[in-house]
């Protein structure tokens, strides 16, 4: 009996440690063989998975996909420095690609995948491409409020008459990048107050789609968030009772911005993430990506067919992802007025 | 049979703990201090003037207004729950109260994420403090409910009645006697619910109350590593020791001396009258709202998904990742408790001392914290580590060790040292003779302690959010990326499963634990 106990002790250590020691090599950077690579992905999560299927498909080139927060990853690249272990960066913004290249994490993108895309929606030292373009809106219920009553301004919404019918999410990305449009177009004290007005009388939400279904459901008359969302929400539900409303007149409201990818430094295999940022500019790569976000594709002479208002009615302020830089100032400007 | 061996006179062989014992306490004990130098690093990095910048300001002010109104309106709530349904189905002749024991411990089977989520995708109403302290009330008064009605199932009732036969009416003896005999257990469930406020993530985050440690998870979304969040931990991490500090001080106090054992009776049962119908209904929508709902909500979104079809690939695939992290976290767990455990139970001296108190520090840290110091720390200074399972686990085994600490050590202290001294006259050596003569002895108690852990790491979601590697999806982390972008049929088969393979059989353990008479 003693020794069956015994027996059966030690086998279920040796079992236990050897389960330890099989998890602790189970990580995926030791997936020698064929090359594979890995992506950050700020976008979402569909968006990085279902390109991640379609490059692996026609390559051959597994891409393990490592999602966060665009903001998020950026740091962590910083932070990661050489070690790190992914090969190509994907946002949902310019701004952190901009802060990257600027510090010289992200490698130089092949000319030939630079050339297929609009000049003022790539980096100008090469280092970033656009790869979608969306506008920012604002979403309404025309059961809460109607189309009339929304504001020829963004910066209306921080007035006290806005109490609790406008929502916004200040930890996006998107959002900082209009704060920054805002600073760019009428200068820091303006956004300041706008950002201050909208603390005090709007409402926050977690994320766009959290605030695109209270809007959805009647909770909020109005808030801003970005067209595709819109169309997301859409697609799952078939017919929605809230409506976008575009600003007209290079109002900040209507802001352009653009998701964008690079490839980095600390990658140990460039050619393969070149190969990847070269497919994400492809007519093929770019279908991918806007089926399944309904955002504008940024390559020469294509055009969405999720059914959007057309790019070129679209009447967006002339700030560039240039302009926006890092974005740094609006998370400042976010902290000084308590919103982060 | 091997108790005959045990020499007269017993000297100790060994005076100093061997090596063995030594580096799974000391590696423990540097890993516990981790999250206070992952602060202090980067604080210093910061500079003292600009940590105190970060954290001087009104936003800080507001994440300590929720955080406090959220632990002491879920703390005082759920001890009201619990004190009265423990007198209830203890002294009372409710009709039924058996049952209602069992049903009214479900909210143990739901991890608390998953019930803010069925809560919130009933009405958005349920969003903010109030819904928080609702929501969040509903899921823990069953921590103190348990032990306040063990410890009253237990009492003598020989004081009550002695009070009573002296003059006092019921309720004067309820306060003057039980309440004061109550008083531990009741405190230490609620120092346990006001910790668990402080370290909430996932269903705070869902129901979208800003307390100290979404706030952290918000600074690690937009800059990874940062000062604010390092900033932020720090405030978390004083406001998690002190209330530990509280426990220390409370534990030592409070006890009531008794001389000779009493009779082992059962106190007499109060007879409801007509108060039995209130007391049926009060059951009863306690029922409702702490597990009626929840589950309620969770069949209908699946019955509701299962119209597009389970993803079962990855549902196959969430599942296994749980099952075998859990599994790796308790063998780990293990690995390090039992030297632990020994320790304390064998030798005397300062290390032995931390040793001892270990557990409970570690239970005061908050996982978010714990995850942020070994992103930082495995990132500088262990590269191997970073963004690998080892360094999941290793957070899984510092989260969940003092569930594995109590089993062990009482079967330590059962286990006699004389015995494997004996083994080694007969020439065992030292590691032999702990594999065949101790291990054999606290065996079940092993047993018991991988259960515990394993069960309560499968829901883990913190650490899993920011130690997992790249690919890696938990049931719970799904539940978490659904549930954020309000997709809640896509996350019900992962939260039911969650519940299935962690919750239930958690519930049943713990009831059988308290409930068993």
């Amino acid at each position: 009996m003693m020794l069956r106990n015994t027996r059966l002790a030690t086998s279920l250590l040796r079992g236990l440690t050897l389960s330890i020691l099989g998890l602790a090599l189970t990580s995926p950077a030791h997936a020698a063989d064929p090359v594979s690579l890995t992506l950050y992905n700020g976008q979402h999560k569909e968006v990085g998975d279902n390109l991640a299927k379609a490059f692996e498909a026609k390559t051959g080139i597994h891409v393990n996909v490592r999602k966060g927060s665009s903001n998020q990853l950026a740091s962590q690249i910083m932070e990661e420095g050489d070690r790190s272990p992914a090969d190509v960066f994907y946002a949902e913004e310019s701004p952190p690609l901009n802060n990257l290249g600027e510090q010289g994490f992200l490698a130089k993108a092949d000319d030939s995948t630079l050339q297929v895309l609009p000049k003022e929606y790539v980096a100008a030292n090469g280092t970033w491409i656009g790869v979608t373009a969306r506008t920012r809106v604002v979403a309404f219920n025309p059961k809460k409020i109607s189309e009339d009553q929304l504001p020829k301004s963004v910066l209306e919404f921080a007035e006290p008459q806005w109490q609790g019918k406008i929502g916004f999410v200040p930890t996006s990305g998107a959002f900082q990048e209009q704060a920054v449009a805002i600073i760019k177009l009428h200068g820091r004290e303006a956004a300041e107050e706008w950002l201050t007005g909208l603390r005090a009388f709007g409402k926050t939400y977690t994320n766009n789609m959290v605030a695109l279904k209270a809007v959805e459901n009647g909770e909020v008359a109005a808030v801003l968030v970005n067209n595709y969302y819109w169309f997301a929400l859409q697609r799952e539900k078939g017919q929605l009772d809230s409506k976008l409303y575009y600003f007209t007149d290079g109002d900040a409201g209507g802001l352009v911005t653009v998701s964008s990818a690079g490839v980095l430094k600390a990658s140990k295999h460039p050619k393969e993430a070149q190969q990847l940022l070269a497919y994400m500019a492809s007519e093929e790569g770019q279908r991918v990506i806007t089926n399944t976000t309904a955002e504008y594709p940024m390559r020469k002479g294509m055009v969405s067919e999720r059914g959007l208002k057309p790019f070129e009615e679209l009447q967006p302020p002339k700030v560039t992802p240039a302009d926006l830089g890092n974005a740094e100032e609006a998370l400042d400007l976010e902290r000084d007025v308590g919103l982060l | 049979m091997l108790s005959g061996a045990q020499p007269a006179r017993f000297t100790p062989t060994r005076k100093r703990p061997s090596i063995w014992l030594l580096l799974p306490v000391l590696l423990l004990v540097g890993l516990s201090l981790l999250p206070l130098l992952y602060v202090g690093t980067k604080a210093w990095q910061a500079g003292w003037a600009e940590a105190l910048h970060l954290l001087w300001r009104p936003y800080v002010f507001g994440l300590m207004r929720n955080t406090l109104l959220l632990m002491v309106g879920v703390t005082v709530t759920c001890a009201l729950i619990g004190l009265s349904l423990a007198w209830l189905l203890e002294r009372s002749n409710l009709p039924g109260r058996r049952l209602w024991g069992v049903i009214l411990c479900l909210p143990f089977a739901v991890p608390a994420f998953v019930s803010s989520f069925t809560w919130v995708s009933l009405s958005a109403s349920f969003e903010g403090l109030g819904g928080a302290i609702l929501v969040m009330s509903l899921s823990k008064y069953p921590l103190i409910f348990l032990p306040v009605a063990a410890t009253l199932r237990n009492l003598d009732p020989a004081l009550e009645e002695s009070a009573r036969t002296l003059g006092q009416n019921r309720w004067g003896v309820f306060y003057t006697i039980t309440l004061p005999l109550l008083w531990p257990s009741l405190l230490a469930g609620s120092l346990l619910i006001a910790l668990h406020m402080l370290v909430e993530f996932g269903a705070l985050s869902i129901i979208g109350l800003q307390t100290f440690t979404t706030a952290i998870y918000q600074q690690f979304e937009l800059e990874f590593s940062n000062a604010n969040a390092a900033m932020l931990s720090a405030v978390l991490l004083v406001m998690c020791l002190s209330l530990l500090w509280l426990e220390l001080k409370v534990r030592g106090k409070g006890r009531h001396i008794r001389i000779g054992q009493g009779a082992a009776r059962r106190a007499e049962q109060v007879r409801l009258g007509k108060w039995s119908v209130p007391g049926q209904l009060y059951c009863l929508a306690l029922a409702v709202v702490g597990s009626g709902i929840p589950l309620g909500m969770l069949v209908y979104w699946l019955v509701k998904g299962s119209s597009a079809a389970f993803p079962m690939a990855e549902i196959g695939e969430a599942l296994f990742s749980s099952l075998s992290l859990a599994l790796g976290g308790a063998a780990l767990c293990l690995v390090l408790a039992v030297p632990v455990g020994l320790l304390v139970v064998r030798y005397k001296g300062s290390l032995a001392i931390w040793a001892e108190r270990l557990p409970y520090l570690l239970h005061a840290l908050p996982g978010l914290v714990i995850a942020l110091a070994l992103v930082y720390f495995a990132l500088h200074y262990v590269p191997a580590l970073y963004q690998t399972s080892a360094l999941l686990l290793i957070a899984y085994a510092l989260l969940f060790l003092p569930l594995a600490q109590a089993p062990i050590r009482t079967a330590l202290n059962k286990a006699a040292p004389q015995l494997e001294e004996a083994a080694r006259t007969l020439g065992a050596t030292s590691f032999s003779a702990f594999f065949r003569v101790t291990l054999p002895i606290i065996f079940p108690a092993l047993g018991a302690a991988f259960a515990l852990v394993f069960l309560d790491a499968m829901k883990e979601l913190t650490a899993t959010l920011l130690l997992s590697p790249t690919g890696l999806n938990t049931l719970a982390t799904q539940v978490w990326s659904h549930t954020s972008n309000i997709e809640f049929a896509a996350a019900a088969p992962y939260a039911a499963l969650l519940i299935l393979v962690s919750g239930l059989p958690v519930y049943l353990l713990t009831t059988k634990m308290y409930l068993s008479r």
